[in-house]
């Protein structure tokens, strides 16, 4: 295999990996930093590093991406913000298991369980990559609907103390989503005159606000004297260490299904055309939460809850690769920028590259395998590094929030309309912490509502009208079932349980 | 006394030279770096174009030009921006064919008339294609289909009033049909729904169906557009078949209205200069876009043109799927 061994010979080349360990640590700073994501890192760097060789500059890419993705659960699990959209569900159980004091340990977990994802994802891609983007194109509208209908159903697993202030903040949620275009008419939707709104309230600059300043402000203007103050949430941990960061045997083997169903969906959700690590560290979440033992422990600090969407999230971008690679169609928003970049290699994506250019494709695998050893081991050593952070004093970290949160909704768009969106959803999401509403069902439903509206819609006109393409279909089918399931169980369990009694 | 009147003289010396400066700023051009406004996300076609020329062409004008990717509402923010900027040649907008699409589509008031057009750098044009194993072979077997069937063939679009939509609708008036017309959310998700039979047919750009035509799988029947496709040069136009049809997108450079006009000749010259350097040509082929040079009266007529048939196609467009 004349073509493998050339692309061992590149990964191997030191001035390679040397670019790789470069775009990890760019990776970093992009994923850490809310505001700044990996598909923004990709599209910059793309023509930087179009003079390098193609493994030296795929090996910068890879390495940007992948870090990036892995690196934005440290801001999740550290502040609260999200770094990128990948890590929303890191917050689930990051943030807690931060305000429980066990800070390291949920760093801890975000490097590990991101590198298992992550050569879960790779090693994916090269054993199954056509029976996996085959199966991917068996989604149809009428099965991204049901995907996203059982990702809405979580709202409840994600609402806290209050299902009905979960549902009420959830349909928030699902309001806030239907500003902008009309997916099937382009007809302008609550957008008030203004054309900044025509594409919908940007997701990066609300969540930012939601999460980020909406924390901010809390802890700023909770009623107790300063002193006091110091010691909640994030505070408890002033003057402490961050604690161990590696999971001990017995938590390693608890979290062994949870990480495995969380990397088999991240891999399936990358696969799956127009859906990205954002859904995959959703869904993964939700899947394990379904199969632990432990579900009542999910979104109050579960490690496994944590373990399961850092695969998922890392092994989602081998998934998406595979798609992109293997049909030439973007499997998420990073991989429709690589097209791009794989174009100016030289190299279409696609069937004939698998023939032609198997050198290329193998070295891509191997740097997609060797990044997640390389961001494992940078990556320990930056969170111990960065976790520092929250032993800041508060005032310092309170403005560096600010400010981070406020130029990162400017850069994103370079728009002030966003900064503005930013400060807003800063007050809302004050407003839901004060009065105790959750703000998973928020994202959750900003994140698929469109997905479901958008694919009802579609799958009727496909089906001329008949709701039966739902149902006739398998893998739509047993999703549907699935979210019934989930919706209607606990109800008939406590009847069955009335009636027994 | 003495004081305050020296300071006002003093005042007064300096608003005069400060005049004197600005009068000359049009003579001095260009002496500050220049702003190019990007309408699109990075990694598209239009951010490829808007960065290679900016790498290009400030070699020519010896002043940085920086890239800034202004995105939402099909680009018409970014053109609203570029619109109300001072017309002194600081700033520079790539514009896409929704410059002729955005007034029409009810997003923004903006027509070409708005702008000072540079030039026209590139074309993509519209494409049938179809899955390999379906009934019809060649065009004329899918129009044959299509007049048979009226609605039943699903036709992907990239978005209700997208250009690769309008395409569509093109079609199906010069074959005297009906489609049934399933939007999405951009190409790339109409073509995997085509690959994975959810669909029957697309009408975006050849690029983006190239793979699935490599791999066997996908047919690209006809090109919409007026001329081949350097990546096809096999398959013919829809023109060529018989079928008046002529949809693409295309894109280009524009200042905003009123630039003076030693400073538009100034930009002129080097964005035609840069056009031609192998730093933008190189990247133009290696991106597989099509160039295809107007210069600027011959860009604004071709807009302008564009403006009125969209403003009579994309109306119909949205209407068709009223219920």
């Amino acid at each position: 295999m004349p073509e493998f061994l050339v692309a061992l010979t590149h990964i191997l080349e030191p001035g390679v990996f040397l670019y790789l360990v470069l775009g990890t640590l760019l990776g970093l700073a992009v994923g850490t930093l809310p505001g700044l994501t990996a598909t923004m890192a990709v599209a910059i760097l793309t023509p930087l590093t179009f003079w390098l060789p193609y493994e030296r500059g795929l090996a910068v890419l890879v390495g940007v991406w992948n870090s990036a993705i892995f690196s934005g659960g440290i801001s999740a699990i550290l502040i609260n913000i999200p770094g990128t959209p990948a890590s929303i569900a890191s917050t689930f159980d990051g943030y807690p298991l931060t305000q429980q004091g066990k800070a390291g340990l949920a760093l801890g977990i975000n490097v590990l369980y991101s590198a298992i994802g992550g050569l879960f994802g790779a090693v994916i891609f090269m054993l199954a990559a056509f029976p996996l983007a085959r199966f991917a194109l068996s989604f149809g509208p009428a099965e991204y609907f049901a995907l996203g209908l059982f990702g809405l159903s979580m709202m409840i697993a994600v609402s806290g103390t209050s299902i009905i202030k979960g549902l009420i903040a959830g349909f928030v949620g699902l309001a806030l989503s239907l500003v902008g275009l009309d997916p099937m008419l382009a007809t302008p939707r609550f957008h008030f005159g203004n054309p900044n709104l025509l594409g919908g309230i940007s997701f990066i600059p609300l969540m930012i606000g939601l999460f980020g300043l909406g924390e901010v402000f809390h802890q700023m203007t909770l009623s107790m004297p300063f002193e006091e103050r110091e010691k909640t949430p994030v505070g408890t941990l002033v003057g402490k260490k961050l604690g161990r960061m590696l999971v001990n045997a017995r938590e390693f083997l608890q979290t062994l299904p949870a990480t495995l169903v969380g990397s088999i969906t991240g891999v399936i959700i990358g696969a799956i055309p127009g859906t990205g690590a954002d859904i995959a560290s959703l869904l993964g979440w939700e899947f394990s939460r379904r199969i632990s033992r432990e579900k009542e422990k999910f979104g109050k600090g579960s490690i496994e809850g944590l373990a399961s969407t850092c695969a998922a999230n890392n092994a989602c971008l081998g998934g998406a690769l595979t798609t992109m690679m293997a049909l030439g169609i973007p499997g998420d928003a990073v991989t429709a920028v690589l097209i791009g970049s794989f174009i100016m290699y030289g190299v279409q994506p696609g069937p004939a590259m698998f023939r032609d250019r198997a050198d290329f494709v193998f070295t891509v695998i191997g740097l997609m395998i060797l990044v997640n050893i390389v961001f494992l081991v940078i990556g320990f050593f930056f969170s111990r590094f960065v976790g520092g952070f929250i032993l800041l004093p508060k005032p310092i970290m309170w403005s560096t929030i600010i400010i981070l949160s406020l130029v990162g909704s400017f850069s994103l768009n370079n728009r002030v309309f966003d900064v503005w969106v930013a400060l807003l959803s800063g007050i809302m999401g004050f407003l839901f912490r004060r009065y105790r509403f959750p703000l998973g069902p928020i994202i959750l439903a900003l994140i698929l509502g469109p997905m479901v509206e958008r694919n009802f819609r579609t799958a009727l006109i496909i089906s001329r009208g008949n709701p039966g393409i739902f149902f006739v279909k398998p893998i739509s089918l047993v999703l549907l079932v699935g979210t019934a399931l989930s919706l209607f169980s606990p109800i008939l369990l406590r009847r069955k349980k009335e009636e027994s009694v | 006394m003495k004081k305050i009147f020296r300071m006002v003289v003093c005042l007064m010396v300096m608003t005069l030279l400060f005049g004197l400066f600005v009068s000359t700023a049009g003579a001095a051009y260009p002496e500050k770096e220049i702003l190019l406004i990007i309408q699109a996300a990075p990694g598209g076609v239009s951010d490829a174009v808007g960065r290679a020329m900016a790498a290009a062409a400030q070699e020519f004008l010896g002043v940085p030009i920086t890239p800034t990717n202004i995105t939402g509402a099909a680009g018409a923010i970014a053109m609203g921006k570029l619109k109300s900027s001072p017309p002194d040649g600081y700033t520079v907008g790539y514009v896409p064919v929704e410059l002729s699409m955005v007034k029409a589509l009810g997003y923004a008031d903006i027509s070409p008339d708005d702008f000072d057009l540079i030039m026209r750098t590139n074309i993509v044009p519209a494409a049938l294609t179809v899955r390999a194993d379906a009934p019809y072979k060649t065009f004329e077997e899918f129009v044959q289909y299509a007049k048979n069937n009226p609605g039943a063939i699903l036709v992907g679009t990239s978005g209700t009033g997208s250009i690769w939509h309008i395409a569509g609708l093109a079609l199906e008036e010069a074959i005297g049909t009906q489609f049934t017309f399933v939007p999405f959310d951009g190409a790339a998700p109409s073509v995997a729904a085509l690959l994975g039979k959810h669909i029957n047919a697309v009408t975006c750009s050849p690029s983006e169906v190239l793979s699935g035509v490599q791999a066997g799988e996908l047919n690209i029947l006809a090109v919409l557009g007026a001329e081949r496709t350097q990546l096809f040069p096999d398959v013919p136009t829809a023109q060529e078949l018989g079928y008046d049809i002529n949809v693409m997108a295309w894109g280009g450079f524009a200042l905003p209205k009123g630039v003076p006009k030693e400073v538009y000749d100034k930009i002129a010259d080097a964005f035609y200069k840069a056009f031609q350097s192998e730093t933008f040509t190189k990247v133009m082929k290696e991106r597989g876009i099509q160039m295809a040079y107007l210069d600027g009266p011959a860009f604004a007529e071709f807009a302008k043109q564009q403006f009125e048939l969209y403003m009579e196609l994309i109306p119909k467009a949205l209407g068709t799927k009223k219920e």
